[in-house]
């Protein structure tokens, strides 16, 4: 199969979204002339000239803007050049586009995708870095997706655009340069927001994980199973709203679970899985739910802090193994 | 440095802008039905006002007594298709842009029939069957909205498709305004800014927080028309907008239309309004109540009786009344539409 | 600190006790001096006062059953404090289904576990692990816990093979734990009790329990007119006191009339000197003495051995409301008439109050029991075991006797002398009745 990057794998959606719809367009800062800062925009511009559109910066028109060409019948989509942003134009977010449809009785739709660009990139410290999408599945009326590797960027993203909710769509700095398989058009299977995937079976422990945890989630099962633990791995890909079942169900055969995002810990996205499982299941666990995660400070800038910032499968592999 | 009281910035009679300024061509119907939907506005409001005092409406409201002109002349020049991104005092804008007003009141009175299910309420009513894309709890919350619609209006669906966003003198002080305003300007976007300068951001006089005397001079920052029109003279207001109109579909982009105005009641009902004197407010209104002035107004050659005048008024307080029949005969949204509308699937 | 309660040792012969009643339930507050439960022994209740202010936090014995001596039968400490995990357990009930509600409830936490864990105390498992010990029926405080900080995981209740009598709930009855181990703690069979819904819930048990309880009460009597009722813990103590007594003892009853003039003289005459005694009193004094004298009289057997009691307890008995008591004067042959008087009226006061010190209920050597004051001319007393004699003391009348060859009136009155003819013979027993007449009706011998 070929294999092409996590960002290329966007750029497909993105051009074949656009192709089938003609009310699909872009919009954010350094889109057209740059291609996205991480290349994730390159070709689009000329393939779809007047449908991809540099911004001045102003991250509340360009969400704000987003949710009124919505209203008004088209598909946008609006980049946040890094997720960290969002900060800027938190109204737009948290009480225009996941209001409208439910205060306005259903009337309006908002079909639009938040793209943001988030994660640990190396430096970029504080205000670069972050992964901020456990904010967002506190708000009900947004889908908050991120996938974890190029076919699923491919596919999501697809889905994020033809969904007629709003979506915002995490997509790691990281994984844009990681390669993946992706098959050709015809072969793709669509994806369907809201379920998660069963990437790897086992019966000793659940990793629940998305985005770029799916790292540290895909090599502590190695690890493990050279131990002859087998971890049964899932990918949430949709954070909110999220695939209780598949974990619930996972969970109810393996007795134990472990959790492990990028993002700070503490009332991470993680702690409602988590939470629900303790809810829902507590009587199936087996073991106390472990769960990694960022520690609760800003992201440092020197390396040897940065270092200290990040989860790393052993520490994943550790955990486990005192619980089983 | 001297403060001014509103009082003494409030100059209706001021011209708005000078130069070459033809008033459209109004028909007597025209005129009429701008009467009538003043006169409905003003007769909404009054019985909201007193449904509320009554403890029959929940939540809070903020009636658009006195500045019923602007919704009626901003709205009278606009399509049922175009767009307009209402505030939270935003009855009179529902009324002028052609909303049903037993819908509209079943949803100030929280009821499955009304136009949200009872789901906003009146700060949240919204009808897109006739362009009114919602009030805004959000104070500024509006301008992006209206100028992402009129964005995709132009560059993405290609039609002639204007959007207004009302807003008051408190709301000119949000960021958004600024962001908004540059990319309508830069992108020459069908978008109208419509201020309604009611000298009142909710209990502090504009005049203390804000240095321009008239907003709408920020417009030329942004190489957009700025007007200042009496915001008590229908006929004003509505000749303004058909100008604001005609250049957004032509193309050239956005206008900042300022119709001064005077805030009569307090900022919700149930204010006590502790910051100004009340019979202050009611000279003002005594003076400049464009229901009252409307006869006065009306351009050459158009005429009509006291009679006329009252029988509309009168038509209007019946329509309003059965209104408010009608809402209170709607049921509450039972738990069924609880979880639904939240997303489309 | 939670601290236990115990059965307490009533005197020096006491090996086992009865709890008659709980006056406190779990959790209620007790205050220093309350009374917090009683101990029903052979001839007495006794009450349990707390010796700290708290509260009760376990009941450990349930009403009804009957532990050894220094058993804990309870724990009192701070209001919702823990009970020690190394709390001892609850011995084993009797299978007559005698709990209480709370008692039932509490023994989930309190009472005994098995192996793993000890009585009180939270057993720490994962939820997995205690699901499946339910499904399974077992007690999770039974099993071994090999998981993560001590836990009991799923692993190990997999691989949890219950003994045979430490599994109450069996394979074919379903219950849950705490049903499972209320159960064996009252030893009840599961099998008897009817499961509501699918498996046998502690609310079953308690269901069956009072269900039982109502039969147990009802008895067979469907009459109407007739009333059942639950022997307080003395009767029941009297009951089985006098059964066994007559079981044990052959007796023989002796009866003699006494000639009281002298003694009536001799009363009058410390009464004079502002010395007040009852008869009773002055049958203590006289009595003592001649035991002193009759070895055999004051004695008790023990299989084939007499022992010999080179001292005198004299029991007094005392009629008390709901039954008898026989504290008994230690040492009465060596007290003066004084002394024995006030220790008459202080026993007799104390145990009217219920409370009597256990060590005065236990020791005596012989007893004298008094139903002069009802006009009772004769009767059989029942021998307090175990001693071998009692002597029945019966009303004073003027009666027209020969004195002289003439008939005269003087007061007498009757003894009679009931004698465990084992070790007393009836010419023994004579002589010994003899003696007291001699002594009585001439006050002066005491001194000789």
């Amino acid at each position: 199969m070929r294999k092409i990057t996590f960002s290329e794998a966007t750029r497909e959606a993105m051009a074949e979204e656009m192709e089938k719809y003609p009310e699909v367009f872009v919009m954010g800062e350094d889109l057209a002339r740059q291609g996205g800062i991480f290349g994730q925009f390159k070709g689009l511009p000329d393939q779809f000239p007047g449908r991809v559109i540099d911004t001045p910066i102003s991250e509340t028109f360009i969400v704000g803007g987003g949710v009124g060409a919505a209203l008004g019948g088209a598909r946008p989509v609006v980049d946040m050049h890094f997720a960290d942003f969002i900060g800027v134009c938190m109204d737009e977010v948290l009480n225009q586009m996941a209001k409208i449809r439910y205060m306005f009785g259903g009337q309006a739709k908002i079909p639009l995708v938040l793209r943001a660009p988030d994660g640990l990139a190396g430096g970029g410290a504080a205000q670069h870095s972050q992964s901020v999408e456990s904010f967002f599945i506190h708000i009900p009326g947004i889908k908050v997706v991120a996938p974890s590797n190029p076919y699923d960027a491919k596919m999501v993203l697809k889905a994020a655009i033809e969904c007629d909710d709003p979506v915002l769509y995490f997509e790691n700095k990281v994984l844009y340069k990681e390669s993946g398989e992706v098959p050709e058009k015809e072969d793709e299977v669509p994806y369907e927001i809201g379920k998660a995937r069963v990437e790897r079976e086992g019966r000793d422990i659940t990793i629940v994980s998305y985005s770029i945890g799916m790292k540290n989630a895909r090599a502590a099962a190695d690890e493990l199973a050279k131990d002859g633990i087998q971890a049964e791995v899932i990918d949430l890909i949709t954070l909110s709203p999220w695939d209780k079942e598949c974990v619930l169900n996972s969970v109810k055969k393996t007795h134990r679970l472990c959790l492990v995002a990028e993002s700070v810990k503490q009332g991470g996205a993680m702690a409602e899985v988590a939470a629900t499982v303790a809810e829902e299941a507590l009587e199936y666990l087996d073991a106390p739910i472990l769960r990694y995660g960022a520690p609760f400070t800003p992201i440092p800038f020197a390396p040897t802090l940065e270092k200290l910032y990040r989860v790393y499968p052993e520490d994943l592999v550790k955990g486990i193994k005192g619980v089983l | 440095m001297s403060i001014s009281s509103p009082r003494n910035n409030y100059n209706l009679r001021k011209k708005y802008q000078k130069g070459v300024r033809t008033l459209p061509e109004v028909t007597r119907e025209q005129a009429k039905k701008f009467y009538e939907t003043m006169c409905t506005i003003r007769c909404f409001e009054e019985s909201v006002k007193k449904d509320f005092l009554n403890g029959e409406i929940p939540g809070f409201v903020h009636l658009y007594i006195g500045e019923e002109a602007i919704g009626t002349g901003i709205c009278g020049a606009l399509r049922t298709t175009d767009f307009i991104e209402s505030t939270h005092r935003g009855h009179g804008h529902c009324i002028a842009k052609g909303a049903d007003v037993n819908k509209m009141m079943a949803e100030i009175f929280g009821r499955i029939d009304g136009l949200c299910k009872g789901k906003g309420g009146s700060m949240h009513i919204a009808d897109f069957s006739v362009g009114m894309l919602g009030a805004n709890g959000v104070v500024g919350g509006g301008y992006n909205l209206a100028t992402g619609a009129a964005l995709a209006s132009k560059m993405i669906l290609k039609n002639d498709t204007v959007s207004v966003v009302f807003f008051g003198d408190g709301a000119s002080n949000r960021g958004t305004f600024h962001e908004a305003a540059n990319v309508a300007a830069a992108w020459k976007l069908p978008v109208i800014f419509v201020n309604e300068m009611n000298c009142w951001a909710s209990t502090t006089p504009y005049r203390t927080t804000t240095a321009v005397e008239n907003i709408s001079d920020r417009a030329h920052g942004y190489n957009m028309p700025g007007v200042v029109v009496d915001g008590q003279n229908v006929f004003e207001v509505y000749a303004a907008a058909v100008e604001a109109v005609d250049r957004a579909r032509r193309g050239e982009g956005p206008t900042f239309i300022e119709a001064k105005t005077y805030r009569i009641e307090g900022h919700f009902v149930g204010d006590p309004e502790l910051y100004r004197k009340k019979e202050e407010t009611m000279e003002i209104f005594h003076r400049t109540d464009p229901l009252k002035l409307f006869k006065s107004q009306c351009p050459e050659g158009i005429d009509f009786s006291q009679e006329e005048l009252d029988g509309i008024l009168t038509a209007a307080r019946a329509k309003v009344a059965a209104a408010k029949e009608y809402a209170v005969s709607c049921e509450f949204p039972d738990e069924s539409e609880f979880y639904k509308d939240v997303y489309v699937d | 600190m939670a601290t236990e309660l115990l059965m307490p040792k009533l005197g020096l012969t006491m090996t086992e006790g009865t709890i008659d009643e709980w006056k406190k339930k779990v959790g209620d507050p007790v205050a220093k001096g309350e009374i917090i439960y009683s101990v029903a022994t052979d001839k007495l209740t006794n009450d349990v006062e707390s010796d700290t202010d708290g509260a009760l936090l376990a009941i450990m014995v349930p009403e009804g059953e009957t532990v050894p001596c220094k058993t804990v039968v309870g724990w009192i400490g701070a209001a919702g404090e823990a009970v020690p995990a190394n709390a001892p357990s609850a011995p084993a009930a009797a299978g007559d289904g005698a709990g209480q509600t709370a008692t039932a409830q509490e023994s989930q936490k309190t009472a005994a576990p098995a192996a793993a864990h000890t009585a009180g105390e939270y057993v720490l498992a994962t939820p997995y692990a205690k699901k499946l010990a339910k499904e399974k029926g077992f007690d999770l405080a039974a099993i071994p816990a090999t998981g993560y900080k001590g836990v009991v995981v799923a692993k190990d209740v997999e691989g949890f093979v219950p003994a045979a009598s430490a599994a109450p709930a069996g394979e074919a009855v379903k219950a849950s734990p705490l049903a499972a181990k209320v159960a064996a703690d009252l030893g009840i069979n599961l099998k008897d009790v009817k499961a509501a819904h699918g498996r046998v819930l502690a609310e079953d048990l308690l269901r069956y329990l009072a269900e039982t309880r109502e039969k147990a009460e009802a008895g067979e009597s469907a009459d109407e007119r007739e009333e059942v009722k639950n022997m307080s813990g003395m009767r029941k103590a009297i009951a089985k006191n006098m059964l066994a007594s007559v079981q044990t003892s052959p007796t023989v009853t002796f009866n003699l009339g006494i000639d009281m003039t002298e003694m009536k003289r001799y009363r009058e005459q410390l009464k004079a000197k502002e010395i007040k005694v009852s008869y009773t009193d002055l049958l203590v004094k006289f009595v003592s003495k001649a035991l002193t004298e009759f070895p055999l009289l004051n004695c008790s057997v023990d299989g084939n051995k007499i022992i010999y009691k080179h001292y005198v307890n004299m029991g007094v008995a005392v009629a008390l409301d709901n039954g008898l008591v026989v504290p008994n004067i230690q040492d009465a042959d060596q007290k003066s008439l004084t002394e024995i008087s006030k220790e008459v009226k202080e026993l007799a006061k104390l145990a009217r109050e219920g409370k009597l010190p256990p060590e005065k209920l236990q020791g005596g050597t012989f007893t004298i029991t008094n139903l002069g004051m009802y006009g009772i001319e004769s009767f059989t007393p029942i021998i307090n075991q175990p001693e071998v004699a009692i002597l029945g003391v019966n009303t004073m009348e003027d009666k027209v006797v020969v004195r002289n060859g003439e008939m005269c009136i003087r007061p007498i009155m009757n003894l009679s002398l009931t004698a465990d003819h084992r070790v007393v013979d009836g010419s023994v027993a004579a002589e010994f009745l003899q003696r007291v007449k001699s002594l009585m009706e001439n006050p002066a011998l005491i001194l000789a």
